[in-house]
């Protein structure tokens, strides 16, 4: 048990999120190790987004641990906004800060959170920008740029704070079908530097190739979870079947 | 950043200094002599017995706070009594409403005003003996139905009316059949309305139809006094000076220098008064713009500098007020207890602050604060300060909810990434939603400084000089009603114009610009590379 915790970077214990009498979240537990991918899929509503907000306290839990590194992050005494440093999140719809351009957005956290000197976060900035490919646009403002484009940003904010575990909510959802293939490239380049990512999305040709756990969620609750090749090509719960039966022929 | 912080430190000393300069103008005034002025209260509006001016001939009194000068029957009795007390008169120059407070809250020494000892004041104030005694008329037009009235049930149907808030008012009840107009607030007015026939005359004393007719000989009075059956109490028909209650020495001083000024020598002052004052319309043959702006262009141009200057600095204090109290009503509410009751109160307090204030006239909260705080506290505020804190804390009021709606309408998810980066709530608020919020709160702050500039008129009731009260001034004097209001309306005009046009451009500046420039070649954008990342692990 022990062993196994070291290794354990998030842990989520019977999660509950209620709107008023709406149970959004029932009974959530999964755990994630440290430079694992893990993606949730499952049909809208479900409670995926809402699970994955939680999870950095965006939402807050109405029952249930969330254990970062064995600490429950719901504790009164933990320390929420240096825990939110080292779970990044990007964002369905981009969220980049209106006025700041594009460096900027990718500094600012870097200055006010993490203490960084202007050098040292301009350095840190300009990196990730090129490694999505944004360094061109240094100046521009997010309205100046594409959907895609300011996704990549996004993506360059949030690992400009070296975060531990990346949370990705439908990060191509509101994108035209032209753009989602540069940010999954992004994403997929991401995943293979061995940073954990936690990824809600509805790409499944995605979620097959770099997932090294799925976890299906439907009705607020983990209806079936396994390594993508088990819940892509052999799916045990009728639910599971459904849901996949209408991407099989267009995705898979 | 640090541009901006500039920026702001130089406006910021620009308008200390301006208020400074402001609040100096009328305070050296009063440091040059060792004895404390003696403050007379008057309209100075009343013509012949007190009235503005622009230089001091005819031995004018400065009226304090303004490079104006005050002169009149009412002034001359005033210098006779500085005299003897060798103290330096100056005047306050204070709405007919506004006397009676000024004097109880211990803004004036004496009011000099042409005042009636009416039994009900005699409640509030203590008045000397008479300065001088009066006749009451009917003042109609020479060729009207009235003119030849004989008895008190001659004005069937005549429309009168008298000033605001004065016995004159109350005489008309007397005069069985009239029609009671409306009281109307000065002399100038009625003037006017009968020129232009609204009314068929009004009730005054005889020295405002000697000081009329100077000007309008197509007047004639019809005096009440020999009337069968006319009633007046004795206190009425006599003006006296009235001293703050409790005040005995001053008023025994008063009434010992009166008793040494003979009729003959009243009746001189009066006689000279009605002569000095000022005249309608100029003898040189000037057209009416040209003379109004010869004669008090400079008293205008003082009226747009302080209306400029309340608009200035009431919307920037106000502006930063509203944000303070926009930026603590938005804050979340805390986890722990105490500090959610404490937040819960001083909402609640913000909330009162904004309701009453934007709940009241403007007017209303002038008259209430700069009165109320002498009364109370013996604080005796310069005007100046207390109509900029008026304004201020009026439009903070407004502002409030301005910025509190722009800090509300910043989206969500603006709010979110910062949090999610692990930005605290000040942090987020400071770099992140207040430049959104204000950019989009920017008209409506342009909107609040235009009708600061129009609605710092209501200000004239504390007796700020700004463009209006000096306009109400000018056109008493000049008798030209329609020339001068269009004249100040015309410069509110052009202020509001071009406040607008200034607006507009900084927020133009303020959006940046459209463009942006690529730091490198296009073309290796399409892609990520690949050889990018490095692993981590």
């Amino acid at each position: 048990m022990n062993n196994n915790n070291e290794e354990n970077i998030l842990q989520v214990q019977h999660l509950q999120k209620k709107y008023g009498d709406h149970t959004v979240l029932k009974d959530i537990s999964f755990n994630i190790n440290k430079g694992e991918v893990m993606t949730i899929i499952g049909p809208s509503g479900g409670g995926k987004s809402t699970m994955l907000r939680c999870i950095n306290l965006l939402e807050e839990p109405s029952n249930g641990k969330i254990l970062f590194h064995g600490e429950n992050i719901l504790d009164p005494h933990f320390n929420r906004n240096t825990f939110r440093s080292k779970v990044g999140m990007v964002f369905q719809q981009f969220n980049l800060f209106n006025n700041k351009n594009v460096l900027q957005n990718c500094m600012i956290g870097q200055e006010m959170v993490l203490g960084r000197s202007k050098e040292e976060a301009k350095k840190v900035a300009i990196e990730n920008l090129q490694k999505v490919g944004m360094d061109p646009f240094l100046t521009a403002k997010p309205q100046q740029l594409s959907g895609g484009q300011q996704q990549r940003v996004a993506i360059a904010r949030a690992i400009s704070m070296d975060p531990e575990v990346l949370l990705f909510d439908e990060p191509t959802s509101a994108l035209d079908p032209e753009m989602v293939g540069e940010v999954l490239n992004t994403m997929q380049l991401l995943a293979k530097t061995g940073l954990t990512m936690v990824i809600v999305t509805h790409e499944m040709g995605f979620a097959r190739d770099v997932s090294d756990q799925v976890v299906f969620m439907s009705d607020g609750v983990i209806t079936e979870q396994g390594t993508p090749q088990q819940i892509f090509n052999d799916p045990q719960e009728e639910k599971t079947k459904k849901f996949l039966r209408n991407f099989r022929n267009n995705e898979l | 950043m640090k541009s901006k912080i500039r920026w702001f430190s130089a406006l910021l000393a620009l308008i200390l200094s301006l208020v400074i300069g402001f609040s100096f103008n009328s305070n050296q005034t009063q440091a040059a002599k060792k004895e404390a002025p003696l403050k007379i209260g008057m309209e100075a509006n009343y013509p012949p017995y007190n009235w503005t001016q622009t230089t001091d001939k005819n031995g004018a009194v400065p009226i304090d706070g303004s490079k104006q000068y005050a002169n009149g029957y009412d002034v001359q009795i005033a210098k006779i009594i500085g005299k003897k007390l060798h103290r330096k008169v100056v005047v306050e120059k204070t709405e007919w409403d506004g006397l009676l407070p000024a004097l109880t809250s211990g803004k004036i020494d004496l009011i000099i005003a042409g005042m009636s000892p009416t039994a009900e004041r005699r409640k509030a104030i203590n008045f000397s003996k008479p300065y001088r005694k009066s006749t009451f008329v009917v003042i109609t037009s020479r060729n009207g139905k009235f003119a030849q009235a004989k008895g008190l049930n001659d004005f069937k149907g005549a429309k009168l009316t008298a000033q605001q808030g004065t016995l004159h008012y109350d005489l008309i009840k007397q005069l069985h059949g009239a029609k009671r107009e409306p009281a109307m607030r000065s002399f100038s007015a009625m003037r006017q309305s009968l020129q232009s026939g609204t009314i068929d005359g009004y009730v005054a004393e005889d020295i405002e139809y000697k000081s009329y007719k100077t000007v309008n000989p197509n007047i004639v009075a019809v005096n009440l006094n020999k009337m069968q059956g006319f009633k007046v109490d004795h206190d009425d028909s006599i003006t006296s000076i009235g001293v703050k209650k409790g005040n005995t020495e001053l008023l025994n001083q008063v009434n010992s220098i009166l008793n040494g000024i003979s009729n003959k020598k009243r009746d001189q002052l009066m006689a000279d008064a009605v002569k000095e004052q000022p005249q309608a319309g100029g003898n040189k043959k000037e057209n009416w713009f040209m003379s109004i702006m010869h004669r008090y262009g400079s008293m205008i141009l003082g009226g747009v500098g302080m209306t400029l200057l309340l608009a200035l600095v009431g919307t920037i204090v106000g502006f930063f007020i509203g944000l303070l109290v926009g930026i603590v009503r938005t804050i979340p509410t805390p986890k722990s207890a105490g500090k959610k009751w404490g937040l819960k109160i001083v909402d609640w307090i913000l909330a009162v602050y904004i309701e009453v204030f934007r709940g009241t006239p403007m007017m209303v909260q002038a008259a209430v604060i700069y009165y109320g705080i002498a009364q109370l506290w013996h604080l005796n505020l310069n005007r100046t300060v207390a109509a900029l804190v008026i304004v201020s804390i009026n439009t903070g009021a407004y502002l409030a909810e301005v910025i509190r709606g722009g800090i509300n309408a910043t989206p969500k998810g603006q709010f979110e990434a910062a949090s999610a980066i692990g930005m605290t709530h000040s942090q987020q608020m400071w770099h992140i939603i207040l430049p959104q919020a204000i950019r989009n709160c920017l008209p409506s702050i342009t909107n609040e400084f235009i009708v600061n500039i129009k609605d710092t008129s209501v200000l004239s009731i504390i007796s700020v000089s700004e463009l209006f009260f000096v306009g109400t001034t000018v056109a008493s004097q000049t008798f030209q009603f329609f020339q001068t209001y269009f004249i100040i309306s015309m410069i509110y005009l052009i202020l509001t114009f071009s406040i607008t046009r200034i607006f507009n451009f900084i927020e133009k500046k303020l959006e940046g610009p459209k463009n942006y420039n690529l730091m490198a070649n296009q073309l290796q954008v399409e892609d990520p590379k690949e050889t990018g990342f490095e692993h981590e692990q």
